[in-house]
């Protein structure tokens, strides 16, 4: 337990933050004031002036792959570039395709149009002719063909983490050499946006039979071709001349620098070794802003809250909805928006807002359970037979310092409101994920659902059906099931909107899921840097790095 | 001497078995598991998956076997893969060490260089300006942590200077330039630290030995005043020096993680704490296994370098 403990990062953090404030001029302490009232946009538009060709781009990076096989993780060390050396067979609107960051229209990227079947079982896609793998060996440019993209699927349900997804896939068939149709085991509206996820990328067979994995090399269809990759080093990426889609990339290299300390990166990026940054809060913005000025920003647009209060609610005190309305009602997540993230968070939910509503929730929005009413919460512990509270624990990994602090609000809420008394383990990253995922614990947790996923299905029915594999706040409704089953069986996006907010609904009147505070931060450009701003669900800096193939350097 | 230097290797053979066991029993007692942080990034942590891999690395059999079949690995210069990355181990050293190593010799270059004048001159002049300056030096490399150091070392040269060390390793022989410019500051943050410990045991002992009769000795028979310290006093003031310095090595090539961190260096210390927090187990027990050697031979070196120091000091 480490919950009041100055431990290093907030130790490095105060001493950098408020060393280089003096340095700077005097920046006085700026957090909360300026965070609360500064506009920052969340949406740079796209440039009108015609693209540059050539130049390096690097960006100093928290992540490091931990395995180049696209079968074996869903890390954004690896999406950070695997996006960029791969295609898939569908996407989404790039920033500069559209007029908003909430479009999710989907477009060809190896497949050129898609259609199914009246029923959502079978998908027909006619891929792109004339795409090639990049040139290098064993592939030497040699044509794609639909026959690349069945052998990739069935190997990603055969093993691996994404063999949920790909194993609701019932069967392929070659109708020709440049047709791919896809049998269903059940219907999904949805299965199209499935093949866009920024983890759903195209690899290469002759890479997998060679080798037996996928380890060791990667090679794609994509705009960049993989130089080097030297682990905690760096991966340098070049532009691939053969890229179906020509003319881009505009960028001849683009480096990804290893550099785990978070000073380092801001170090590079104030002396311009790293083009790209991304900043946690917005003091930490306007720091930067003293010595770079000129840098261009935004601040990411929040749509969802990866993280939250988990329960063990299979079991008892939490498998009884009033202790979880309760919990969640005893807690003030304002107070977490506006201490912790200084005013610029959101309060928290877990199906982004985009596929249910056109503007930002508000409390209000989110039901009478996730607004701070501690008397009630009292109320309703009483009614439960815990009005005396009593004794859990929570653990925890802290992916960011600001977890912490959250925690220990949170710690300190139930403690006043609902005399809960939290004992809290501060875990390292693989002792939490593996007691996490395994979903045996008893008490709470500090949850998390998967950073990269940007369809509605994958948030809804892949989070929330009881018989997923990716439900790991272990929800378990009838009614949840068959909203989310409708849900992918529904064509009309505005009957999906309807049942979509009806999930959304429905779990924030069981507190299925405890959603908590976020914020994704802020992204900072370089000045020269054209085209980067990353839209809904992605960062340019992790899975939305496809971005940088429309990236160019105004120099 | 000989004898002495087979017996000490003799010694060293159940030091290293008792540490290999130490090592092994604690991989084995930490909680978490590195098959599911593998394997269980989306939830597909199949029973049936893991008892393959399980079985594929030999994770399924008995403690002992386990054991005895890394204590092969090791003997015959074959530690097997990393759980993780696949990559050989031997590889993945290859990689880190000479990393370390540069900066574990150039920081102690530089702690030296730091250490030995200033604890000289503090000891010569005693009690006078130069001796409180370099006592407050030595004090702050003692208080000073190495994160904090390195974090302000970086923050004030990217804002004062608009430089930094150039991110992305090259090797010494690739890019000697870049390498010096990328090992200067690490290098120097590690000996600020190491100097003072050094600074403060010099600054002691040439006292002490000033105060000797062959050192009246010397001054009464009119030699210079830097032949009397550097020739006469220094030599045997470096005894307990040396075995400070000797420790100091170790730890350099076992603890240099922070700053490798900071300044995005791929050495020793980022491969050992990264294989630790994903449980690596090959990757930690080859390291620390290593480690462990290094120390024992280190140990061996610094009793030898008395000999030559103290020609009295003799080995039977």
């Amino acid at each position: 337990m480490a919950s009041s403990r100055m431990n290093r990062r907030k130790f490095l953090g105060w001493s950098a933050a408020s060393m280089t404030a003096i340095a700077v001029g005097g920046v006085r302490a700026q957090a909360s004031a300026q965070g609360t009232a500064a506009p920052y946009p969340d949406w740079i538009p796209s440039s009108t002036k015609p693209p540059k060709k050539g130049g390096a781009m690097a960006r100093a990076s928290a992540w490091d792959p931990p395995v180049l096989d696209p079968r074996h993780t869903q890390s954004v060390g690896l999406y950070q570039f695997a996006g960029l050396v791969h295609n898939r067979l569908v996407r989404y609107a790039f920033s500069d395709e559209t007029g908003s960051p909430n479009d999710m229209t989907l477009k060809g990227d190896l497949a050129e149009s898609w259609q199914n079947s009246a029923d959502f079982r079978t998908w027909t896609f006619k891929i792109r002719k004339g795409v090639k793998w990049q040139n290098v060996a064993p592939l030497n440019g040699r044509e794609l063909t639909a026959a690349d993209i069945k052998y990739c699927y069935e190997a990603y349900a055969k093993e691996g983490v994404q063999a949920f997804t790909f194993q609701e896939i019932e069967g392929m068939e070659l109708p020709d050499k440049h047709t791919l149709r896809v049998h269903l085991k059940t219907p999904n509206v949805l299965f199209a946006h499935n093949m866009a996820e920024p983890v759903a990328v195209v690899f290469a067979k002759e890479v997998l039979e060679e080798d037996g994995d996928l380890k060791k090399r990667m090679i794609g269809t994509g705009p960049y071709i993989l130089k080097e990759h030297t682990r905690k080093v760096r991966v340098v990426l070049q532009r691939n001349p053969d890229y179906y889609d020509a003319g881009r990339p505009y960028i001849d290299q683009y480096t990804i620098l290893s550099t785990p300390d978070d000073a380092t990166r801001k170090a590079a990026f104030r002396t311009g070794q790293s083009d790209i940054i991304w900043m946690a809060s917005p003091s930490e913005m306007e720091t930067i802003r003293k010595t770079n000025p000129q840098a261009q920003m935004h601040a990411y647009h929040n749509t969802l809250a990866p993280f939250g209060l988990a329960l063990a609610q299979d079991r008892p005190p939490y498998n009884d909805v009033r202790v979880r309305r309760a919990i969640s009602m005893a807690i003030d997540r304002q107070k977490q928006v506006d201490t912790v993230y200084e005013g610029h968070g959101i309060l928290g939910w877990g199906v982004p807002w985009i596929y249910v509503q056109d503007t930002r929730p508000t409390a209000k929005d989110l039901g009478p359970y996730w607004q701070y009413k501690p008397a009630e919460a009292k109320k309703l512990m009483a009614e439960a037979g815990h009005g005396k509270g009593f004794e859990t624990t929570l653990f925890y990994y802290e992916y960011f310092p600001q977890m912490s602090s959250q925690v220990q609000l949170v710690q300190q809420d139930l403690r006043k409101n609902l005399n809960i008394d939290i004992k809290i383990q501060k875990l390292d990253y693989t002792t939490y994920y593996g007691r996490y995922v395994e979903g045996k614990w008893d008490g709470m947790s500090w949850g998390f659902q998967s950073g990269h996923a940007v369809g509605l299905d994958e948030r809804t029915y892949h989070y929330l059906h009881s018989k997923s594999t990716k439900n790991f706040f272990r929800v378990n409704d009838p009614m949840l099931d068959e909203l989310t089953t409708r849900l992918r069986q529904t064509p009309d996006a505005a009957a999906q909107k309807v049942i979509t907010k009806k999930i959304v609904d429905r779990e924030y009147d069981q507190v299925f899921r405890m959603w908590m505070p976020y914020d994704n931060g802020f992204l900072m450009f370089q000045p020269h840097v054209r085209n980067a701003s990353s839209r809904a669900l992605r960062r340019t800096d992790g899975y939305g790095s496809p971005t940088i193939a429309r990236t160019w350097l105004e120099k | 001497m000989y004898k002495y230097i087979l017996r000490r290797l003799l010694l060293a053979i159940p030091v290293l078995i008792l540490s290999s066991l130490i090592v092994f029993g604690l991989m084995r007692v930490m909680p978490g598991d590195a098959l599911i942080a593998l394997m269980g990034e989306s939830g597909n942590v199949g029973e049936k998956e893991l008892a393959k891999l399980r079985k594929d690395l030999g994770l399924d059999k008995p403690y002992h076997e386990q054991y005895l079949l890394w204590a092969w690995q090791m003997v015959s210069f074959n530690p097997g893969y990393s759980i993780f990355t696949n990559e050989p181990i031997p590889v993945a050293l290859k990689k880190a060490i000479p990393v370390t190593l540069e900066l574990a010799v150039l920081a102690m270059v530089l702690g030296l260089l730091i250490a030995i004048p200033i604890g000289v001159l503090s000891a010569t002049r005693q009690d006078h300006t130069s001796d409180y300056v370099g006592r407050v030096v030595a004090v702050s490399g003692l208080s000073m942590p190495d994160f904090w150091l390195g974090t302000l070392v970086i923050t004030f040269a990217a804002i004062w200077f608009h430089w930094i060390p150039p991110i992305g390793y090259v090797s010494l022989w690739e890019d000697p330039w870049r390498n010096l410019q990328q090992f200067v500051l690490p290098a120097a943050v590690l000996g600020f630290r190491l100097s003072a410990a050094t600074m403060r045991m010099t600054r002691s002992t040439v006292l002490e030995v000033l105060k000797e009769d062959y050192v009246r000795t010397a001054w009464a028979k009119g030699l210079a005043g830097r032949i009397v310290v550097y020739k006469h006093a220094l030599k045997n003031a470096l005894i307990p020096v040396v075995t400070i310095v000797g420790g100091q090595l170790g730890v350099l090539l076992a603890g240099t993680f922070v700053v490798e961190v900071i300044f995005a260096l791929p050495g020793m210390g980022r491969l050992t704490v990264e294989a630790i927090l994903y449980r690596d187990y090959p990757v930690v027990q080859t390291n620390l296994m290593l480690v462990a050697g290094t120390l024992v031979t280190l140990n061996l070196l610094v009793d030898l370098t008395y000999a030559w120091l103290d020609p009295r000091i003799r080995y039977a």
